[in-house]
């Protein structure tokens, strides 16, 4: 495609190759870029797109009047991207994807035709289609959770998936996304993590208030009926199969325990191995880098795992949505 | 098996895997294999983690073995033999879709395969005509057993997780299905179309679209022509429905039903309708019931065309669409012969094979081969001495 994005539009999309290319030809070395001023300034505004994707920020406007060089506001989103990785969790890292992609999402709305479809292109989506290949589509939609997103639910014929006039914008929000949050976390150097350590520190500790604050103090007896079940079970001595482990794992994490909170749940078993067990929790909760979301209702039947199945089970399809439902009746009553 | 059962089954397998070779896999040495054998002492048990570089090897190895089952990987590795998951390095899987009556219907051999055969038609028409996939990207394979297995190659399927495959399981099972998505009017034509020539208009419905307001419509129909006074009582047994209401609803349930499919959800009862059980085993109907979980393991071992079967003793047969509408399990995947065979049957067993209609008493008695193969391998006859 023959379009050239200005550096002023660039910022805006930081995420394309374009981009990155601008802020590369700036920074020479990470480490003395750190170190300057231009870099104190880009890090400051790092951790501001940190901070804003975790208080779930969603308005962009104001960011055009910044007068931060378009070179170091560019080169603020790849910091930003070795702030959340240094940090390592894997929720963390969703939110920034998540924030990067509903930013470049608010620009695209209001952007001239050309750059709009430029930018989908180079996500690879073609704004001009009114279907889009099924093969395409599947790739896509996995995360969108509205159930009008699901295969099933689409008018597909021949191949291809009509899409309403819209929807393709929340497409491209999506693939954007994605793209994102599949190339993160990156393996940062130790020396420049801990460099950055100050920030990220004030990063993790607002994130455990943002939990906090969202699932309020943790309560066994709100726990859906199959998280008690695999809680008993560990109790009990049973060895759990690898979903097991990393639904109860991945729920616990998501609800606000730290990894040793989680530690103590599989160490009610009998034959409790702890550095076994640290090791697993660390992994699923994110230190490996590999996807930490807990298992929806569907892929709990899929894997035998929904157990207990009560009524309150029918107004949800999703362990935490149960947890998060039985919370708010129980604060209501008491 | 008694041990000269076993030697009967096996050596008969043997001569078999002499003249027959497998089906083999696109990137055969990208596959991981799996065997069981026919030894009697061992509990069944999986030899797996194997790799073959070439047909002849693989070729040698079957003849030389002569296995009781036969599994390839529908994954691609770069290391299919290393002994874990992890050490395999995954390089994609083909999509596959598995249909087992066991999971549909219960009843006799011959009346489960042809009810998963309908299954499996309705399986492909929306893999090709809905979904858009190539024919020649298909593959079909008698599983052996009760049912079919579908492989679809498709390069643009290979590198998918569970995910991106459980999209397309529950489209083809029809699970997930929302009422208002269904319902919603348009079929892909203008709204002035839609207002002009609404019989036109609902023609032009497609896929799960089509199919949920015909099952709908059916489903009301049905409820019409019951007995009123029980059609009354199963209403008013649903959520938030007084017998009131389900009076008032069956007076008007057929210009209902005849209506505008936009209209009905406006229709309390028409929606704890549709949420009902009742109808969504009637939705699960309209769909193909595949096996879910197989199609979303990304890792799974799956029976080899070519192969025989070693708990019926009948071929995995490979098929082209082409040729599926044609195919009778119960004649074309039958190898062995009519010689005659002493058996020792346990129990009376009726079936039919190659076009015969058998009604065996328990005892002992001259079948020929073929059934002999069958029985034995069910395990419902051994070999009777004295033949
Ligand atoms: S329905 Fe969902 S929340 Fe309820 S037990 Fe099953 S998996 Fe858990």
């Amino acid at each position: 495609m023959g379009i050239v994005l200005d550096r002023k539009e660039l910022i805006k999309y930081p995420f394309l190759k374009e981009s990155q290319q601008l802020a590369r030809r700036h920074v020479e070395s990470l480490e003395e870029f750190l170190g300057s001023s231009p870099g104190d300034a880009a890090l400051e505004r790092a951790k501001e797109r940190v901070v804003a994707a975790l208080t779930f920020k969603k308005e962009f406007q104001d960011e055009n009047t910044q007068n931060l060089k378009p070179e170091l506001e560019i080169a603020s989103y790849a910091i930003a991207r070795l702030l959340v990785s240094c940090v390592g969790d894997r929720s963390l890292v969703d939110r920034l994807a998540r924030y990067e992609a509903e930013r470049a999402s608010f620009f695209l709305a209001a952007e001239e035709p050309e750059i709009r479809r430029f930018v989908a292109w180079s996500v690879g989506i073609d704004t001009g289609a009114a279907a889009m290949p099924v093969t395409r589509y599947v790739e896509l939609v996995p995360h969108l959770r509205d159930r009008r997103w699901r295969l099933v639910n689409r008018d597909v014929r021949q191949g291809g998936v009509n899409l309403e006039p819209g929807e393709i914008d929340e497409l491209i929000r999506e693939r954007i996304r994605a793209i994102i949050a599949d190339q993160l976390p990156l393996r940062v150097p130790a020396g420049i993590c801990e460099r950055l350590a100050p920030v990220t520190g004030e990063i993790a500790a607002l994130q455990q208030q943002q939990v906090l604050e969202q699932f309020g103090e943790v309560r066994e007896e709100a726990f859906p009926p199959c998280i008690s079940a695999l809680i008993q079970a560990i109790t009990a001595g049973t060895n759990l199969t690898h979903m097991g482990r990393f639904a109860i794992t991945s729920f616990l994490h998501t609800i606000g325990m730290n990894v040793a909170q989680i530690a103590d749940v599989f160490a009610r078993a009998p034959d409790f191995d702890p550095d076994m067990t640290m090791y697993q929790v660390e992994h699923i909760s994110g230190r490996g880098g590999t996807e930490y979301t807990p298992p929806s209702c569907a892929t709990m039947r899929t894997f035998g795992l929904c157990a207990n199945r009560d009524r309150d089970c029918e107004r949800v399809n999703h362990p935490l949505s149960y947890y998060r439902l039985k919370k708010n009746i129980k604060k209501k009553r008491s | 098996m008694k041990p000269a059962t076993l030697e009967f089954v096996k050596q008969r397998f043997a001569e078999y895997y002499q003249r027959q070779n497998l089906t083999v896999p696109s990137s055969l040495e990208q596959r991981e294999w799996g065997f069981i054998f026919f030894d009697a002492a061992a509990e069944v048990r999986m030899r797996r983690h194997m790799a073959f570089a070439d047909p002849e090897e693989l070729g040698a190895y079957v003849k030389s073995l002569v296995p009781a089952h036969v599994y390839y990987s529908t994954a691609y590795y770069q290391t299919p033999s290393a002994p874990t998951m992890n050490e395999k390095h995954w390089a994609g899987a083909d999509l596959i879709f598995d249909l087992d009556a066991d999971h549909i219907v219960r009843g006799p051999y011959a009346m489960m395969l042809a009810r998963v055969k309908e299954e499996t038609e309705k399986l492909l028409a929306m893999l090709t005509d809905e979904l858009g996939f190539a024919r020649s990207q298909i593959r079909i394979a008698f599983s052996g057993g009760r049912g079919y297995h579908i492989h679809v190659t498709d390069i643009a399927v290979r590198g998918w997780g569970s995910q991106e495959r459980r999209e397309i399981v529950d489209y083809v099972c029809g699970i997930g299905l929302d009422p208002a998505a269904m319902l919603a009017p348009g079929g892909g034509e203008t709204e002035s179309d839609l207002r002009s020539d609404r019989a036109g208009a609902e023609g032009a419905r497609t896929g799960w679209r089509r199919r949920y307001v015909e099952t709908l419509r059916a489903h009301l129909l049905d409820l019409a022509a019951r007995d009123p006074a029980e059609a009354t009582a199963y209403l008013a047994g649903l959520d938030g429905i007084g017998k009131r209401t389900a009076a008032e609803f069956l007076a008007d349930i057929g210009s209902l039903a005849a209506g505008a499919p936009e209209d009905l959800l406006k229709n309390r009862v028409v929606r704890a309708l549709t949420a009902a059980p009742g109808f969504e085993e009637r939705l699960r109907d309209a769909g193909a019931r595949a096996d879910e979980p197989v199609t979303t393991d990304i890792k799974r071992l799956i029976r080899t065309p070519g192969s025989l079967h070693g708990g019926s003793g009948m071929r995995v047969v490979p098929l082209d669409i082409r040729d599926f509408a044609d195919f009778d399990p119960l004649v074309d995947a039958v190898v062995f012969g009519d010689r005659d065979v002493r058996v020792d049957l346990k129990a009376n067993f009726a079936t039919s094979l190659l076009g015969n209609t058998y009604s065996l008493d328990a005892g002992i008695r001259n079948v020929p081969e073929a059934l002999a193969i069958f029985l034995c391998c069910r395990g419902v006859a051994e070999i009777a001495g004295g033949a």
